[in-house]
């Protein structure tokens, strides 16, 4: 210990939320160790795919089937990724997790600097009071000890620092904020909004809100539409670690970054009641090495946390550090997802669109808001999609050889329009993370054993939005293709939360409202670990405000020396 | 397999019959080179591939899909599992099927294909050639499961074809920056689409 490396902070994880953790402890003056798992990628210099075409790439962009069934039997689901994404998502061979019997679970994940901020979404929408305040009123879960107001005005300084492009609605399930100017609705996309407004004045079809900038921002890029953004983008048009918040932290010359190092332990002193620092195994050496400081923030993605969290345990703690409620695993959630409708849209062929727009629509909630109008659900559920041509991989699908099929193939393809639902997870305590010792991964560390199950109130929520979505297609002069009311397996959404939730309560919640751990009050869980239940919209945006309170909180507590 | 092994005298012949043709596919040889013995094609299996991806997309304005590669590419996109080609064929598939599967139980498309189309296709008339395979794709599309895996091999051509540097930029238009969003775009007559717009890709 006497080698150990000190610091004022250590921040575990380097994606969304670890980088806002290390620019925001960074810029109060803090000397921060920010440790990162996976490797080390350079902004604009390591993107090594970008700029390439189809046919730069052996597999032509699509990717060897053969090693992705061998290596990358999960990570491949995700829609992002390909022969250009896959050096930015998890080999799985390498990188084991177990489920239950009952468990389909498919874990996305990105083990590198930047972490899952590289190849995020970038859908950024603020939770309102429906959201915060779901639990309490149908009892599923444990009440959020914050509610928007809390949150509003961290929510204001990151969309200020990170640039979301969107449009103001003046709706109260999905709060308006400091945005750019938005992308263009196409002129597919327009008339829908206008036809569904006309019909059902509480239902908006708006531009999806989204982390890419539409002017130029503070020495970053304006978005080039081209949509590739899972590549790297050297223009540092969207929002990532590497673009965003990590130069930020550097600029203050108080951040010590290491990578290709796994946090398997948090020390914790049951004498002070505080941690101390933490361990890590060099992923290449193997060795094992050690940082102590006055505080630690938990960023390594909500199933990593809790995961760590659950290794910890000593004999102060022995069901996991922080977890003296014992519920400490429980409550995972992601958002129920699938295809709801998906229609032809006539009428539009004399037009089409340039460029790639890195951003689709959204229809927010609009039931179960002052009116209980669910069938068989008490939350929400949300649309996502677009209206979009086909390409010549419609082709595949169509009869005819020769030049006909080429001509055919030649021309920008048919309208349609696809909603994708999002609906609201409800909390329980049987969906849950632990430990199986009994399995270790290459770093000898027990692996995560995930137990994740839908139930009546998703299957429900997706029912209604299926139905929902093909009314309000055909309304607007869609023809249906298909729907689907069965929600993807668990991860799907890549919005897997909770495992750590807030709550008022030490007894039955491991975090207080600042995201500080009742145990231990040096302890911070500010990523997805940390949430108490899942709304229906996107939660990015909210960890990163979540963050950013709880290090303005850790700092206040710093100087004033109570922790 | 011993009539589909390897040879370095059959890379090469057809590798100069391509050539002489057009243009070999970026890191296509390597990759052809790479394939498992067992799933490596004969000099007539790359001849006919050829063949027929330039059936499929034939030369117009622009070359044609076997001159441009789409037919090895399809070969060994077969070989390691594209779009689900190497998918065991279940207990109830026909018999006609069944006759051309590899140890692991997948189909072997190209030596169905060879034998579905037969043995003197490749020397028939050109007409002749197209109205067979026609048919073929008629049955395929119309759910004929015995004509259904020409389906995998024709979607597998096209994509050879299309990211191709001359389908993803000569027949199709291909642009990695636009530097902005246009919403709304008059689509001229004859316009041609971009092989650069991913959500159409993805979403075909």
């Amino acid at each position: 210990m006497n080698n150990a490396l000190h610091f004022d902070a250590i921040v575990v994880g380097s994606g969304i939320t670890g980088g806002w953790a290390a620019k925001e402890l960074t810029e109060a003056g803090l000397k921060v160790l920010l440790i990162e798992r996976g490797r080390k990628i350079e902004h604009g210099v390591d993107y090594a795919t970008e700029m390439k075409a189809p046919w730069d790439l052996p597999w032509r962009g699509i990717g060897d089937a053969e090693l992705y069934a061998r290596e990358y039997p999960v990570q491949m689901l995700n829609r992002h990724f390909s022969e250009f994404t896959q050096g930015h998502f998890v080999n799985d061979a390498a990188n084991p997790y177990q489920t239950g019997p009952d468990t389909a679970f498919n874990w996305f994940r990105s083990y590198q600097l930047g972490g899952r901020s590289l190849t995020w979404g970038r859908q950024s929408y603020r939770w309102s009071d429906y959201d915060f305040g779901a639990n309490k009123r149908d009892g599923h879960g444990t009440d959020w000890p914050i509610r928007y107001a809390d949150l509003a005005p961290w929510y204001d300084k990151v969309e200020d620092f990170i640039g979301v492009a969107g449009a103001s609605e003046g709706l109260p399930q999905l709060p308006d904020g400091k945005f750019l100017p938005p992308f263009a609705l196409n002129v597919v996309e327009q008339a829908v909004r206008e036809r569904i407004r006309a019909a059902w004045p509480e239902r908006c079809l708006t531009i999806g809100r989204t982390a890419n900038l539409t002017a130029p921002k503070d020495g970053r890029g304006q978005c080039q539409s081209r949509s590739i953004c899972a590549r790297g983008c050297s223009y540092g048009a969207y929002f990532s670690t590497q673009s965003s918040t990590l130069p930020a932290a550097q600029a203050t010359g108080n951040l010590t970054l290491i990578t290709d190092a796994a946090v398997e332990h948090v020390d914790y002193d049951p004498a002070t009641r505080r941690v101390t620092g933490v361990r890590w195994i060099d992923t290449h050496t193997k060795q094992r090495k050690t940082a102590t400081a006055r505080l630690v923030f938990l960023n390594a993605g909500a199933f990593n946390s809790v995961h760590l969290l659950l290794n910890s345990a000593g004999d102060a703690m022995p069901n996991g550090l922080a977890n003296r409620s014992g519920v400490l695993g429980t409550h995972i959630m992601d958002h129920a997802n699938t295809l709801s409708a998906a229609a032809i849209m006539p009428g539009f062929e004399q037009w089409t669109s340039f460029g790639n727009r890195p951003t689709g629509v959204v229809i927010p909630r609009y039931r179960n808001m002052d009116a209980m109008d669910g069938a068989g659900h008490t939350r929400g559920f949300s649309f996502q999609g677009g209206a979009l041509q086909s390409g010549w991989t419609a082709g595949k699908r169509t009869a005819g050889i020769g030049a006909e099929l080429k001509n055919k193939l030649r021309a920008p393809g048919p309208w349609r329009m696809v909603l994708v639902g999002f609906a609201d997870c409800v909390p329980r305590a049987s969906n849950r993370l632990t430990l199986d010792r009994s399995k270790v991964d290459a770093n000898g560390i027990p692996q995560l054993h995930i137990e994740f199950a839908f139930g009546a109130e998703e299957h429900a929520a997706l029912a209604q939005a299926k139905a929902d979505a093909a009314e309000m297609l055909t309304k607007a002069g869609g023809q249906m293709i298909m729907g689907f009311d069965r929600p993807g397996p668990g991860g799907t959404a890549i919005h897997e939360m909770g495992g750590a939730r807030m709550g008022l309560d030490p007894a039955t919640s491991v975090l207080n409202k600042w995201s500080q751990a009742h145990d231990v009050a040096n302890l911070f869980v500010t990523d997805g670990a940390q949430m108490s239940s899942s709304a229906c919209q996107n939660p990015s945006l909210t960890y990163m405000a979540l963050t950013a309170r709880a290090v303005a909180h850790a700092v206040e507590l710093l100087k004033a020396g109570t922790i | 397999m011993t009539n589909n092994a390897w040879t370095r005298r059959d890379l090469f012949g057809v590798a100069a019959m391509v050539a002489l043709q057009g243009t070999l596919p970026g890191g296509g040889m390597a990759l052809l080179r790479s394939l498992d013995p067992r799933d490596a094609p004969s000099a007539r299996q790359r001849k006919l591939m050829l063949t027929v991806a330039d059936h499929v997309i034939p030369a117009t304005t622009t070359p044609g899909a076997g001159t441009v590669g789409a037919g090895d590419f399809a070969i060994i996109a077969l070989a390691h599992g594209l779009d689900g080609a190497r998918r065991p064929l279940g207990p109830t598939e026909l018999p006609t099927l069944q006759a051309f599967a590899r140890s692991d139980n997948s189909l072997d498309h190209v030596r169905w294909l060879e034998h579905r189309l037969g043995g003197n296709w490749p020397t028939l008339p050109r007409a002749k050639r197209h109205a067979l395979l026609a048919a073929l794709d008629t049955s395929a599309f119309a759910n004929d499961p015995a004509a259904r895996p020409w389906r995998m091999i024709k979607g597998l051509i096209l994509t050879g074809y299309y990211t191709s540097e001359v389908g993803g930029s000569q027949e199709l238009q291909y642009e990695l920056v636009p530097g902005r969003f246009d919403p709304k775009v008059p689509l001229a007559p004859g316009a041609r689409a971009f092989s650069s717009d991913w959500t159409a890709v993805d979403f075909g």
